[in-house]
């Protein structure tokens, strides 16, 4: 404002008092320039019994992207990350057999043959695994049942086998991988694809008149665990307490890696 | 529909599958469950293509109500080497 009343009295006045007024612009943009960008620190969370964990876990870019959207000048990051989004979704059609087994190992699963007739539901074994399935993971035993997100690639009544394994146990051993065991495998069988319950995500911002109502339901696949394998089973026969048996505490715990 | 329905049929042997044609109602898709659930899905202005993701779902699908999930473990053998307690000593 001041600006204006000066170069207007200038006019009037003369054009020496027009030059001497450009050059408190110029000082202000190269202020507002070199803003401080937002420093985005990714924290290792090492528990204190997993110490073999030597690898660091990196955590998705979503939190950076809602403090960058609070940033006004950096624009172009976030649409170079939408349209990486927007790509990814377009490729549907995996028409080769090659893309689908890329695709599984990324979820970490290969579909094998569909079940026929197979006695595949076998009494419970004191056995557990903890599986990682696309980024969550879980301690599962034989016969458990597994909500994960929608796995693509298979049918209902489809036998999958589950490769990322990280810790095999057993009532009298254990067995821990760095950060995978290689040789350790677990099997399941897809029982459903579902959609969860809805969920109504409501946004409202109070005295702005504003107010929005989207319902969600995320798509899930059923799991159902059958065979654990990688670990010696202790042969439990059948007497009339074989569960207590199996609930005795670990004599040794054998890191093998 | 009707050309997508032979297909449908054909991949699902194991389903019946029965067409009536109801008057006065909108069009809708029936599943019934084994264990005596019934699931209505309406198709009023729905394209082929469209209808034929419905039937799919509702033949992935087990027939539990739809409830939102306590936890995504479902299991009767929580532990195997035995709950950690306080007293325990490795």
């Amino acid at each position: 404002m001041a600006h204006r009343r000066c170069l207007h009295s200038a006019l009037l006045h003369g054009t020496a008092l027009i030059s001497l007024k450009k050059s408190p612009p110029l000082s202000i943009v190269n202020a507002l320039t070199p803003k401080p960008n937002p420093v985005i620190t990714t924290s290792n969370l090492e528990p204190s019994w997993f110490t073999p964990w030597s690898y660091v876990r990196h955590f998705s870019s979503r939190k950076s992207d809602d403090s960058e959207n609070e940033a006004e000048m950096e624009d172009s990051s976030d649409v170079e990350e939408e349209s990486d989004e927007m790509a990814s979704d377009m490729v549907r059609d995996y028409s080769p057999g090659e893309k689908e087994a890329e695709a599984a190992a990324i979820g970490y699963k290969v579909v094998g043959p569909l079940q026929r007739s197979d006695r595949v539901f076998k009494d419970y074994e004191p056995v557990f695994a903890v599986v990682q399935i696309g980024s969550h993971q879980f301690k599962v035993s034989n016969g458990d049942s597994i909500f994960t997100e929608r796995l693509k690639f298979c049918e209902v009544n489809d036998k999958l086998i589950l490769n990322k394994v990280l810790l095999l146990g057993s009532p009298t051993q254990t067995i821990i991988g760095r950060p995978i065991l290689p040789d350790a495998a677990v099997h399941a069988v897809v029982e459903e694809h579902a959609l969860d319950a809805k969920v109504i995500i409501f946004k409202k911002k109070r005295r702005k008149n504003y107010r929005r109502t989207k319902g969600h339901r995320q798509e899930l696949t059923k799991l159902r665990i059958t065979y654990i394998q990688g670990i010696e089973k202790p042969e439990i026969k059948t007497d009339g307490k074989p569960l207590k048996a199996a609930d005795k505490k670990p004599e040794k715990i054998a890191a093998i890696a | 529909m009707e050309s997508e329905l032979p297909t449908f049929k054909e991949k699902n042997p194991q389903l019946e599958v029965v067409t009536e044609l109801i008057r006065g109602q909108h069009p809708h898709l029936k599943g019934f469950y084994k264990n005596k659930n019934e699931r209505v899905v309406c198709v009023k202005n729905m394209t082929p293509e469209d209808i034929l993701l419905y039937p799919t779902r509702l033949r992935n699908a087990l027939g539990r109500k739809v409830v939102k999930l306590k936890t995504r473990h479902v299991t009767k053998h929580p532990s195997v080497q035995g709950t950690w307690t306080t007293d325990v000593k490795f």
